[in-house]
């Protein structure tokens, strides 16, 4: 009877043991996340992601295993974010028509937009006296998770600190763009779709979906430019600058 | 199969990505190499390629759920960057808040107004 309950004792190590635990627990939190969420009739502050992620780390608190041997399995899941950068090829080929039509008024703010997003909030983190570390985990905040991964890896940052990052501004912007475009009298939904997707990358995105199919095409025209362009140009800076 | 066929196509623009970034003078993530890459082989075409159009919609829409694992480790970390809490918070808050407007006046007064056939 003992040897029984010294086996389901050590039951969450063997299915931390591989992937699969980490994995099926990742899916069942995001599932129980999106449900949640429509049962609070879709709060704006708090996104689904947000709720599974609450759930992940409260299962985790609660059972004998810890925070690393979850990385561990969840990385398997997350070497996805490779290929799905490649993926956003498509809707960016299929925004080719409309950046050809728009690309000068693309081109003069688009650039801007991008540089600004990151510049304020790391301007604002260092006036604040924020070291090093937190400021290359803030500069790539805006920009579509696989991308930002990668920059933050790459200046140095923290990549815990740039979720953490990448979910507040996601939030803050759906949040500012309907609140803004309001006071401002803006009803053009490429121009809300747009800031959505310079703004708040992928959970801004997703939101422009919500809005309109325009706005939600002109946000991941946005999305994917703003990713492309500050991949390109955040590293150069910030060597030239360091 | 259409979908595993556009999988092969996504990791092999990535692996592509990845050799590219060897060459390149400054440090390009592999994937999105890829991705500029395969918009212009889309371009050279003329069109997408079925099996990568039926791979990328399911994987684009799981995102959110690929960010996720990264967002749980932030509650575990958190301690560690409490005394920064104060900049972080509001680099964050103030700095969307002010990018967004600034990104909705650039644009309004830069986009041609919306004509009535689109």
């Amino acid at each position: 009877m003992s040897e029984l309950g010294m086996s389901l004792a050590a039951l969450p190590q063997t299915w931390f043991a591989t992937p699969i635990g980490a994995i099926a627990l990742t899916l069942a939190a995001y599932f129980l996340g999106v449900h949640l969420f429509k049962l609070l009739r879709h709060p704006s502050w708090c996104p689904p992601v947000i709720i599974a992620a609450l759930l992940i780390a409260a299962v985790i608190a609660l059972l004998p295993i810890g925070i690393d041997d979850y990385n561990r399995g969840a990385a398997w899941l997350m070497l996805l974010l490779g290929p799905a950068t490649v993926a956003l090829a498509v809707p960016l080929y299929q925004q080719l028509g409309q950046i050809r039509a728009l690309w000068k008024p693309i081109v003069l703010t688009l650039p801007l937009s991008a540089t600004l997003a990151s510049c304020y909030a790391v301007l604002i983190a260092w006036l604040l006296g924020a070291p090093r570390e937190v400021l290359a985990s803030l500069a790539p905040k805006s920009v579509t998770s696989p991308i930002a991964l990668s920059l933050t890896q790459e200046l140095g940052g923290s990549t815990a600190l740039l979720m953490g990052a990448l979910m507040t501004t996601g939030i803050t912007a759906i949040f500012g763009v309907e609140w803004l475009s309001r006071w401002m009298r803006i009803r053009d939904q490429r121009l809300i779709g747009l800031a959505l997707g310079i703004n708040g990358h992928a959970l801004g995105t997703v939101r422009a979906f919500e809005i309109s199919h325009q706005a939600g095409a002109f946000a991941s025209l946005g999305m994917s430019l703003t990713g492309a362009f500050t991949a390109i140009v955040l590293p150069l800076v910030w060597h030239l600058w360091a | 199969m259409s979908v595993l066929r556009g999988f092969l196509w996504l990791l092999a623009f990535f692996l592509l990505g990845q050799t590219i970034a060897l060459w390149l003078p400054i440090a390009l993530p592999a994937g999105v190499i890829g991705m500029l890459l395969l918009t212009l082989w889309f371009c050279q075409r003329g069109g997408m390629n079925t099996d990568v159009v039926a791979i990328s919609q399911p994987l684009i829409a799981m995102l959110a759920l690929l960010i996720m694992p990264g967002v749980v480790e932030i509650f575990f970390v958190a301690g560690r960057f409490a005394d920064q809490a104060g900049a972080i918070l509001s680099a964050l808050l103030l700095g969307t808040l002010a990018s967004v407007a600034s990104s909705l006046w650039l644009m309004r007064r830069c986009l041609p107004p919306e004509t009535p056939h689109e």
